[in-house]
């Protein structure tokens, strides 16, 4: 019984665990080109929900079509601000960029509350489950999920074998050495800013898809939290190290609940909040740069 | 002799000149020009909905106090109220020092409390320190009254007695039903509710199969709704504010979990709750402290001996319409807001002054009826006279099925299964 229950949440907390770090890849490649917290990360995603909203009440499409739509919006916003304001803050002190991205989150919560209003919303897309003896997945949840490995595994590509992304891995190395042999690095943090803010917003689908209900402009701040705990684990300049980091909080996250729950008294869905920070001391203790960040 | 009296005369009729003057001028001092409400109001954030509607709800009754009633009689005189509220961001921080604000710099005369309990519990200090009146219309939690507090008196009732009607109900509906599932947020209001219904259900003889709370800001409750389905539940309560409540029942039509009765705390009474999950939220409950369509009237309010006052349901729902300047109906945070204004008005009548003791001392008398129904506090400020419903969702239409007094339809019992409403049932009766 236990047993049953244990691996149908391991199986849940898999499929989330990959939307999880999905959601961390942008604060990631961010962090790792720019070495900018983005504090408003959270702000991004819900764009990407009201994007898949948009698309599905006003229009009658599938959320599906929403990526490329949020990835496109995604990036504009991306030059938008990095252009307007992130481009003046690179050399300036840390706390600048940090209190620069918590204003851009508050500004666009602020914005989506004026066009959307405060209420919760969600809508419903049925396209069967799959009903396994441990546990049901509906098929919105499997199709959110392969949709983060197929953007994860794009990405990989996009940075091994292509030109740009060499340049990208260059300036995460070392920007001035990448300067010195001609790369433009203006250009880089530009469209690693643009990248990172398309892959969170495009995040913002993905989420609806697991959880199409609880829309609302101040949604993003939950997800801020778990994205800072998964950037951590996956190693924290590292956007594919970010989506396994996910995938190993969705475990923790899903698999703990279900051991905790055997212990008389205690509350096991607070525990396991409190098991994902103690690893987070552990692995800064331990491995400063991320569990699968570079020595 | 005539000249002794006529002197005498002279000098009774100037003591006399001078105190009914001195009386006068001291009763023109004491009377203000206008009385000011100070409200820290969560517009944006967490709880920026229900501080949209609380806002609405006493701007509306504050209209009627000044127009229809034609202000607050203090003195001889009708004084009119003033509003006075900032956005507190949903936060307690940002609770507290509003109301030092809305206190020493906008010299207020009452401080309203903002929506929910941990809030309301974040400012109640503050305004004790200043022996400020702070009226609580959104924060539930009994733990607020047992603190000791003088100055806070509540419009909102305890939430300890949330879930009571709907274990009341289906024990007296389906008495085979036993087995209760119990799944609350873990936050100061939702812990009141748990621990009320825990209580309620064990003395109706129900057996609790399964117990436990989540995180606030949670953003997937498979784990425990999984854990919850094991137990095989016939009924579950629980929730705690609003896209929890809504994950709530979503995650719980993901895993099939398929039960007699759901009812939620707080999400499902609103229409965001039906917009947002359509089919699948038919048949879901919710208690509620009012929903358009109860029947309080003059008429009523005579009949249980208490005086009313305020505008009529109908008219509460224009002025509020008019106040936020959109075309929706009011849900029960604006009415509790609303008619805390008019509580405190007859306070401050019976009181015959501002001073927040006085009109604090004077609210631990007063019972009285409004549109939201029945006032009364304790002697902690907890109030006792106000009676909850329960409401449920039947063919996109919420509908006022407990206590049998003021139902305005019969309850669908069971709910229908998620798969079923899925393909579109509704949960209406034949």
């Amino acid at each position: 019984m236990i047993g049953a229950q244990l691996t149908g949440n391991l199986m849940q907390g898999l499929i989330l665990g990959g939307i999880y770090g999905m959601a961390t890849m942008g604060l990631s490649l961010i962090f790792g080109v720019l070495k900018v917290v983005n504090v408003g990360h959270g702000a991004f995603i819900m764009i990407g929900a009201f994007i898949t909203l948009w698309i599905f009440t006003a229009f009658g499409l599938a959320p599906v079509i929403a990526i490329p739509v949020a990835l496109i919006v995604g990036m504009a916003i991306g030059f938008v601000f990095f252009y307007l304001v992130m481009r003046r803050l690179i050399k300036a002190p840390e706390l600048a960029s940090l209190l620069a991205t918590f204003a851009i989150g508050i500004l666009l919560e602020e914005i989506a509350k004026l066009i959307f209003g405060s209420e919760f919303r969600g809508y419903n897309w049925a396209v069967g489950k799959i009903i396994l003896p441990i546990t049901v997945f509906p098929m919105s949840k499997i199709y959110a999920f392969i949709g983060s490995i197929a953007i994860a595994l794009l990405l990989y590509i996009w940075f091994k074998k292509t030109r740009a992304g060499t340049a990208v891995r260059s300036v995460v190395e070392d920007s001035e050495g990448a300067r010195v042999c001609g790369v433009n690095v203006g250009w880089v943090y530009a469209l690693s800013f643009a990248i990172g803010i398309g892959l969170t917003v495009t995040s913002g689908v993905l989420l609806t898809m697991f959880i199409p209900v609880g829309i609302n402009p101040y949604m993003g701040g939950g997800y801020t939290l778990k994205a800072f705990v998964i950037a951590v684990l996956g190693g924290l300049t590292s956007p594919y190290g970010a989506f396994f980091g996910g995938l190993i909080f969705g475990l923790i996250e899903n698999g703990s609940y279900t051991l905790f729950a055997l212990i008389p008294g205690v509350e096991a869905f607070a525990m396991t909040r409190f098991l994902s920070f103690l690893i987070l001391l552990l692995i800064l203790l331990i491995k400063p740069t991320g569990l699968l960040g570079a020595k | 002799m005539k000249g002794k009296r006529l002197l005498g005369m002279i000098t009774f009729c100037a003591i006399f000149g001078l105190i009914f003057a001195t009386t006068n001028t001291l009763m023109a001092q004491k009377v203000p020009e206008k009385i000011i409400i100070g409200h820290p109001e969560g517009m944006s954030g967490t709880y920026a909905k229900a501080g949209e509607q609380a806002i609405g709800g006493v701007r509306a009754c504050i209209k009627w106090v000044n127009q229809t009633y034609g202000g607050v009689k203090i003195g001889g005189k009708k004084v009119p109220l003033e509003y006075k509220y900032y956005d507190c961001e949903s936060k307690k921080e940002g609770v507290t020092s509003l109301i030092e604000r809305l206190i020493t710099v906008d010299k207020v005369n009452v401080v309203f409390a903002p929506y929910s309990s941990g809030l309301t519990l974040a400012g109640t200090p503050v305004a004790e320190k200043y022996k400020m009146l702070y009226m609580d219309h959104g924060g539930a939690s009994d733990r607020i009254f047992q603190q000791g507090y003088k100055y806070i008196v509540q419009t909102i009732g305890p939430g300890t007695r949330y879930h009571m009607g709907t274990l009341d109900m289906i024990r007296k509906i389906d008495p085979a039903a036993k087995r209760v599932a119990m799944v609350y947020e873990d936050d100061e209001f939702s812990r009141m509710v748990l621990k009320g219904a825990e209580d309620h259900a064990k003395k109706l003889g129900f057996e609790i199969v399964f117990n436990r709370t989540y995180p606030g800001k949670v953003t997937d409750l498979t784990p425990v709704l999984s854990d919850m389905k094991a137990a095989k539940p016939d009924i579950v309560i629980g929730g705690g504010h609003y896209e929890d409540g809504q994950l709530f029942c979503r995650q719980m039509g993901d895993l099939d979990i398929n039960v007699k009765a759901l009812s939620l705390v707080a999400s499902a009474t609103l229409p965001a709750f039906h917009n947002a999950l359509k089919s699948l939220a038919e048949g879901v409950m919710g208690p509620s402290h009012w929903e358009y369509g109860v029947t309080y009237s003059v008429e009523g309010a005579k009949k249980v001996n208490l005086g009313w006052i305020g505008p009529s349901q109908d008219e509460f729902v224009k002025l509020f319409k008019e106040a936020l300047g959109k075309d929706v109906i009011p849900d029960y945070h604006a009415a509790e807001a609303g008619a805390q204004v008019l509580a405190y008005a007859l306070a401050v009548e019976k009181a015959r002054s501002i001073d927040p003791t006085a009109v604090r001392g004077a609210l631990g008398e007063l019972r009285f009826m409004s549109f939201y129904g029945a006032w009364d506090v304790d002697d902690t400020g907890l109030q006792v006279g106000h009676s909850m419903v329960d409401m449920q969702w039947q063919g996109g239409k919420r509908v006022i099925i407990w206590p049998p007094e003021a139902a305005t339809g019969k309850l669908y019992y069971p709910m229908p299964t998620f798969g079923d409403k899925a393909k579109g049932k509704m949960a209406v009766p034949k």
